[in-house]
């Protein structure tokens, strides 16, 4: 884990991908892509279904940790839309004390309706104090972005030719970009510039990388 | 005497007694195996036979009677023209047709409506043959099945579609002939097994022809200034453009397209006056354009071609005079084939010139002209257990007729690959392609094969139909993009991870032609003409070969004796060995040789044990796993035939090494296991798994359909399966290829076995050795460590945006 501040707020990137924002006590995850599994395996292609409970359990840790008053979904919850998966996901859903907030993104099929009828509120953006939450990266005068959609990841070098793709949490000046939380999502490498932030995620610790 | 008989004697031709013999076996209702160099007159010698059998019956059937099978769309248009002249000239008014990828919609309905007496083939176009619903009625007729080329299918996984697609037909038409064409190869009754099964009333023909082949090498004047290393050769070219002006024509080959488009660039580049009389074919040259080459090949319109494996084979290009090959051939059944290629008559000798890319590649010229004196024609090693191409046959099956799994399991068993297949893994493999796994502990709304009520295994699934016909077929590429000019007319095809790299307006260099990128639209390239020189080359991701088991037995003994100093090479390396022996030496039979040296890269360990990259990869993990129980280090590993590196940013100690026995053949197995399953090779061997048992769908460039959502990389596919799903049979083949293919069974314990009476010599160099100079140079790598990920992160840096972009 690892603290930062951004605006005068206080941040928490966690091992698992997500960002936990202090004063607000709410968690942020981008990505999910819950039933993207299950989509593959509907479609003739085996990927093992065991891979599937991993949101679930990568949650359960986080909310251990801390004490959460909102979550905070920055699109892409569901890759699409299969009745046992959401079946899961409203009986989590009804688990929780903390609200939830969905911000949609472009694999969200699923109409806004559903998700409000299991007490969930889906907006197409949010502003809150200088920041805003959205799915796509952008750019807004005078606002700082929370955002997902890419699936960042660093390609990083050592001496001894030594090479490694990892996800990360892609901090440039204006924006933050979360990795994907979901399992079996993959990566687009990034390559960043010189004012940009990388901290990369093993899953066990989120380590700050410099340049060379 | 026979209706064929009598054609060669109106051509005052003499048949040969091979083709005698094959004529006389096909009268007798024998299958076979047929052993005879490309261009001898092998085509004659089985069609002939097929012809005598059809002149004796008076009506034909409406159906299909002999099915030719070709590696090589290009070698199948041939072989069509070739079987249809001499049809026609007998006056029968039998057709043969082309059946490949390249046919069109309407010419397969109207081969469907009217079948032909014969059909020419690529083993995937068979498959698709059998995916039809109505495919048994097709083969009713069915007399024989004649597999061409056969040493070329031997040993990859085509090799297996056509085991099975044979196994399969034999048990609809028990009265099936087989017969199979094969250059000489070193294991002949295998081959034979592997085809024909269990077939008992066969016959195995060797045509008698020996050629003369000579190997000349092209040498350097000057030895000082000839690189240690590199893969282009470029620095020979005056000698090329010599021995081009001297001949007629000349071939030449390269072992990758890139080299292909190098070559033929700076050919054109130093010598403008062969434009028009210089062309290029490789595999990704549009169809229009490689066939244009070839006939114009054939008519003597051109002076030279520069070429890769795709004009190996079959092909009869009578005016060939002159061969180069260009950097190792890596076998000496390979150098032979493409030594054929010039002064076709059978009886006249072929010349071949080899250029060699790097100094060290001369050692292996004379290794190589060793291995021809002796006709030392390697193995090929066939594939086992390849669940791969089983499970996509098992599809192939279900999106047409449907089958039984009862009564298909026999037959699957009896073909060589699967002869050790068991009901578990027969049951496994049913339960992955209906249940998606083996537990069925949750309902689940997997969908792939159903179960019908009598018991038939059918697909329903429309779209998943759909994107198993499009993505049947074992060899595997990149998906590709067309290039298009804007104003019309398509070249060829790229792989999209190079024109992902290209921003609009870049120039890059294809089929000899500098092209501007104008845009990228419905996965079309689209590009215009330029005269920019400043342009970039294309790479294509291709097969790594690796030396034979031979062609390192050759290597080592040339490098051991002393009469090998004789030769021209050896003589023009001389400098070259002098700056080798400075620091290090040249290892004797007795000697097991590695050296270690610094440099900014890091700490480098080179190992030499001379038995080629197969070999070699495996070595490399198996080290780099034996040293890493002893410190917590990462390893960067390169691998070539002579020898591999272990590259560390610390160093291990030579003590340490040496006093822990590291090279000991104890646990040899246990270790390599071990070793594969941290290494990066076995994620390597599933890329190829993962497309052939149709996990990952790649999409067609001309079929656009929306599949973005179905679009994983095999790399992924690779982690959740180990990490969820170890016993998946689609991860253990993985395994089990990396641990097994490309080394005959035990050849590594025999390795070890030698390694351990030679005497270990570990050489402290102050800079790199001209034997280590390739390795060391060499980008492409895996890695293997023992350290964790957080440790080997915190000692990394980014690569940075450059500025200015």
């Amino acid at each position: 884990m690892k603290q930062i501040k951004i605006q005068q707020q206080n941040f928490v990137l966690h091992s698992s991908g997500a960002i936990y924002w202090i004063e607000k006590a709410t968690l942020m995850l981008a990505d999910p892509h819950l039933g993207k599994i299950a989509h593959f395996r509907k479609n003739g292609i085996a990927v093992p279904r065991k891979a599937e409970g991993v949101f679930y359990n990568k949650v359960a840790r986080i909310v251990d940790q801390f004490e959460i008053k909102r979550f905070l979904f920055l699109g892409d919850l569901f890759h699409s839309y299969q009745n046992n998966e959401w079946y899961m996901f409203r009986s989590w859903v009804k688990n929780q004390k903390a609200k939830i907030i969905l911000v949609e993104g472009n694999h969200d099929v699923i109409p806004a309706y559903k998700f409000e009828k299991i007490g969930i509120t889906v907006v197409k953006e949010l502003i809150e104090e200088y920041f805003c939450f959205s799915h796509f990266p952008s750019k807004k005068e005078g606002y700082f972005t929370f955002c997902g959609h890419v699936h960042p990841g660093i390609k990083l070098k050592g001496s001894g030719l030594q090479k490694l793709k990892m996800p990360c949490f892609f901090n440039s000046t204006y924006q933050m970009i979360l990795p994907a939380f979901g399992a079996f999502t993959g990566l687009h490498i990034l390559i960043p510039k010189k004012e940009d932030k990388i901290y990369v995620t093993t899953g066990k610790e989120v380590i700050e990388i410099g340049e060379n | 005497m026979t209706t064929v008989q009598k054609w060669f004697e109106n051509k005052k031709w003499t048949p040969q007694d091979f083709q005698k013999k094959c004529w006389k076996a096909y009268s007798e209702g024998k299958s076979g195996m047929l052993h005879a160099p490309t261009g001898s007159g092998k085509t004659f010698a089985l069609w002939g036979g097929i012809l005598n059998e059809a002149r004796l019956r008076k009506k034909h059937p409406a159906g299909i009677q002999a099915i030719w099978i070709t590696p090589l769309r290009a070698l199948a248009v041939e072989i069509q023209q070739a079987t249809q002249s001499i049809t026609d000239d007998l006056n029968t008014d039998l057709k043969i047709s082309l059946r490949t990828g390249d046919t069109s919609q309407s010419e397969r309905a109207k081969q469907k409506r009217k079948p032909s007496f014969g059909l020419v083939t690529t083993p995937e176009s068979l498959h698709v043959l059998i995916s039809a619903k109505d495919h048994r009625k097709s083969f009713n007729h069915l007399n024989v099945i004649v597999v061409d080329e056969w040493h070329e299918l031997l040993g990859t996984k085509r090799g297996v579609q056509i085991e099975l697609a044979i196994a399969y037909l034999r048990a609809l038409l028990p009265n099936l002939k087989v017969w199979g064409i094969s250059a000489t190869l070193g294991n002949k009754n295998l081959s034979r097994e592997i085809l024909l099964g269990s077939i008992k009333n066969y016959i195995i023909i060797n045509a008698k022809i020996k050629k003369k082949i000579k190997v000349k090498s092209i040498l350097p004047k000057n030895m000082e200034s000839f690189p240690w290393r590199g893969h282009l050769g470029i620095h020979l070219l005056p000698q090329v453009l010599r021995l081009i002006r001297k001949n007629k024509t000349t071939l030449i080959f390269t072992n990758t397209r890139a080299q292909c488009e190098i070559w033929f660039y700076q050919i054109l580049d130093s010598d403008p006056k062969l434009a028009g009389e210089i062309a290029m074919h490789h595999g990704s040259i549009d169809k229009k354009i490689r066939l244009w080459v070839e006939d114009a090949l054939r008519n003597e319109k051109l002076k030279v071609v520069v070429c890769t494996s795709s004009l190996d084979l079959g092909v009869d290009f009578s005016p060939v005079e002159n061969c180069i090959q260009i950097g190792s051939p890596k076998g000496v059944g390979r150098f032979i084939q493409r030594a054929g290629r010039s002064g076709h008559n059978p009886k006249a000798g072929s010349t071949i010139h080899f250029l060699p890319t790097h100094a060290i590649e001369l050692i292996e010229s004379v290794a190589l002209q060793r291995g021809i004196e002796h006709q030392k024609i390697e193995d090929r090693i066939p594939f086992l257990n390849s669940y791969d191409v089983l499970l996509q046959f098992l599809m192939t099956l279900a999106v047409g007729s449907g089958f039984y799994p009862q009564k298909l399991f026999p037959i699957i068993q009896n073909t060589f690959c699967f002869q050790t297949l068991n009901k578990e893994r027969w049951k496994w493999i049913i339960n992955f392609l209906v249940k998606g796994s083996q537990s069925l502990e949750h309902y689940d709304e997997y969908k792939k094969v159903t179960i019908l009520e009598n018991g038939l295994l059918k697909v329903l699934n429309k779209g998943i139909v759909m994107r198993h016909r499009l993505s049947m077929g074992t060899i595997i590429s990149d998906s590709s993009l067309k290039i298009r000019y804007q104003k019309g007319g398509y070249l060829g095809s790229i792989e999209e991870w190079f024109v992902t790299k290209l921003k609009k307006g870049d120039v890059f260099t294809f089929s000899g032609r500098n092209l501007e990128l104008i845009r990228l639209h419905n996965m079309e390239v689209i590009v215009r003409k330029s005269k920019s020189k400043k342009t970039r080359i294309p790479s294509w991701i291709g097969g790594r070969m690796s030396f034979s088991a031979n062609l390192s037995e050759l290597l080592k003994k040339v490098l051991y004796e002393k009469d090998s100093y004789n030769t021209p090479e050896f003589k023009a390396l001389a400098p070259v060995f002098f700056q080798q022996q400075l620091e290090s030496i040249i290892p004797k039979s007795n000697q097991f040789l590695i050296e270690r040296f610094q440099t900014k890269e890091g700490f480098h360990t080179v190992f030499y044990p001379f038995e080629g990259y197969a070999i070699h990869e495996a070595m490399a993990s198996l080290m780099a796993y034996r040293i890493s129980l002893l410190l917590p280090i990462t390893f960067s590993m390169s691998f070539n035939d002579y020898g591999f590196e272990l590259l560390s940013d610390k160093p291990f100690l030579k003590e340490a090494f040496l006093d822990n026995n590291l090279l000991t053949k104890d646990h040899l197995n246990e270790d390599l296991e071990k070793s594969i399953n941290i290494s990066e090779m076995a994620r390597r061997r599933f890329r190829d798994i993962a497309v052939i048992s149709g996990l990952v769908f790649q999409g067609f460039p001309n079929k656009p359909i929306k599949t973005k959502h179905l679009q994983s990389g095999s790399q992924l596919f690779y982690d959740v399966f180990k990490d969820y799903e170890p016993k998946n049979l689609l991860y253990q083949q993985a395994l089990e290829e990396t641990f097994d293919h490309g080394m005959e069974h035990g050849r590594m314990n025999r390795v070890f076995e030698k390694i351990s009476i030679q005497k270990i010599e570990w050489k402290q160099c102050s800079q790199p050795t001209p034997f280590s100079f390739p390795l060391i140079t060499d980008r492409i790598r895996s890695k293997l460590s023992s350290e964790s990920v957080e440790d080997r992160i915190k000692k990394m840096y980014l690569q940075l945006e450059k500025s200015g972009k």
